[in-house]
């Protein structure tokens, strides 16, 4: 009974506090900062990817104003033709224009709160610095309205981004090109869903955007 | 990443415009005379610049690509750049091919039942029946190029396409550019080059996807 117990705790405590524990440095780190700092046009060919296969491939043009913190996006087939057009604020997302598979509006959402966590810092500062288990460099912020985000940077150099829920459940790893032109060259994000999925995004074009447009 | 049957319909009524260019080769004096020249076609194979113009650019995002037909329906769409794709029909079976991991991998989403429908219309369209299908509202401009304006009459249509504009050159009797209209911020303009007409093809073009 007893050990029946002590092992019902045990998972509870994984379960619940699964947030990985940072180790403190005497001097804190600077946070790896990949994030836009100007507004700026992306276009991106996107592989989407469910059950380790490639689902559909197609052409994401993301324009970003990190000051602002809006975004506009559409989402391409190879044809041309726009399934998706959205946009994102601090008040959430709108979508315009969605067709099937975005027609139901949830897929069009998580997409576009996907690409604010790629595309911009998490807002205010960090709660914690230090150094994971695996010998990261991690910022943690308080992500709003909940949850977590952790900026981190690998001993290979390769900066990313891991989104936490409330209780600590990892729910978006996003990995950045090692690029020292472009950390949005090559994105690849895994989203841990009731459905899991992959978005492998190789730049095709970016440049500073005028603002206004 | 699965489609509706409503997504599926909306999608390819939205695709068939994509491939508005098959009457190719036709003097567009109206549409009997259409049929007529398009009667005289047995392949079709031309090159095409595609430009993408909406809001959201500064500059149209450009397409390139290749098309095939022969008669009686079989059909190779291809873009090669930015990104490479290929739908090819063949005896009554659509295909659709997208790249991945650096090989062309086949799409078996409900993407291709949005082309076989597509391309299940198309084989009229091939035929020179501009004003065949109910979708959409057929009429002809005469004028230094014969100009074909398609006007959806389906109200799933609304919000999505407003019209085409199939232009067709009275010098050599080929399509020259197919513009889609999809809303005042939006369109889609593709451009036909290099055309020719009533050369033989080989069958693999519409098997095989290298």
């Amino acid at each position: 009974m007893k050990k029946s117990f002590v092992l019902v705790c045990a998972c509870f405590i994984v379960s619940c506090a699964a947030l990985p524990a940072l180790r403190p440095l005497d001097r804190p780190p600077a946070c790896p900062s990949p994030f836009l700092t100007e507004k700026t046009r992306l276009i991106h060919a996107i592989e989407a990817g469910a059950g380790g296969k490639t689902r559909a491939v197609l052409i994401g043009i993301t324009l970003a104003d990190p000051a602002a913190r809006t975004l506009s996006a559409a989402v391409l087939t190879p044809e041309g033709m726009a399934l998706l057009e959205a946009s994102f604020g601090p008040s959430g997302a709108t979508i315009g224009r969605a067709l099937s598979p975005f027609d139901s509006g949830e897929l069009a959402r998580r997409m576009m709160e996907d690409m604010a966590l790629i595309f911009f810092a998490p807002a205010g500062e960090p709660v914690l610095r230090g150094v994971s288990a695996a010998g990261e460099t991690v910022c943690r912020w308080r992500a709003r309205p909940e949850g977590w985000v952790d900026v981190f940077q690998g001993r290979d150099g390769r900066i990313g981004i891991r989104r936490y829920s409330e209780s600590g459940r990892l729910e978006r790893t996003v990995t950045l090109a090692a690029d020292a032109q472009s950390s949005y060259a090559a994105i690849e994000l895994h989203a841990s869903e009731r459905v899991d999925y992959s978005l492998t995004m190789t730049l095709i074009e970016s440049e500073a955007a005028a603002s206004g447009r | 990443m699965s489609m509706t049957q409503a997504g599926i319909k909306k999608a390819a009524l939205l695709l068939l415009v994509l491939f508005a260019v098959l009457p190719g080769g036709a003097r567009a004096d109206d549409f009997d005379r259409l049929r007529k020249e398009a009667a005289r076609i047995t392949t079709i194979s031309a090159d095409f610049v595609q430009k993408k113009t909406m809001k959201i650019l500064s500059k149209p995002l450009v397409s390139e690509g290749k098309f095939y037909y022969t008669a009686p329906s079989s059909l190779r769409w291809e873009y090669t750049r930015p990104l490479r794709s290929v739908v090819i029909s063949e005896g009554g079976i659509t295909r659709r091919y997208i790249a991945s991991g650096g090989k062309m991998i086949e799409d078996k989403s409900g993407g291709v039942q949005a082309m076989k429908i597509v391309l299940d219309e198309v084989a009229g369209w091939v035929s020179g029946r501009f004003d065949a299908n109910p979708s959409f509202a057929a009429a002809l401009t005469e004028g230094p190029e014969a100009r074909i304006t398609l006007t959806p009459t389906d109200k799933n249509m609304a919000g999505m396409i407003e019209r085409i504009e199939i232009t067709v050159s009275r010098r050599d009797a080929a399509i020259k550019t197919v513009r889609i209209v999809e809303s005042r911020t939006a369109e889609t303009l593709i451009d036909f080059q290099r055309v020719v007409i009533n050369k033989d093809i080989h069958p693999s073009v519409f098997r095989e996807v290298q």
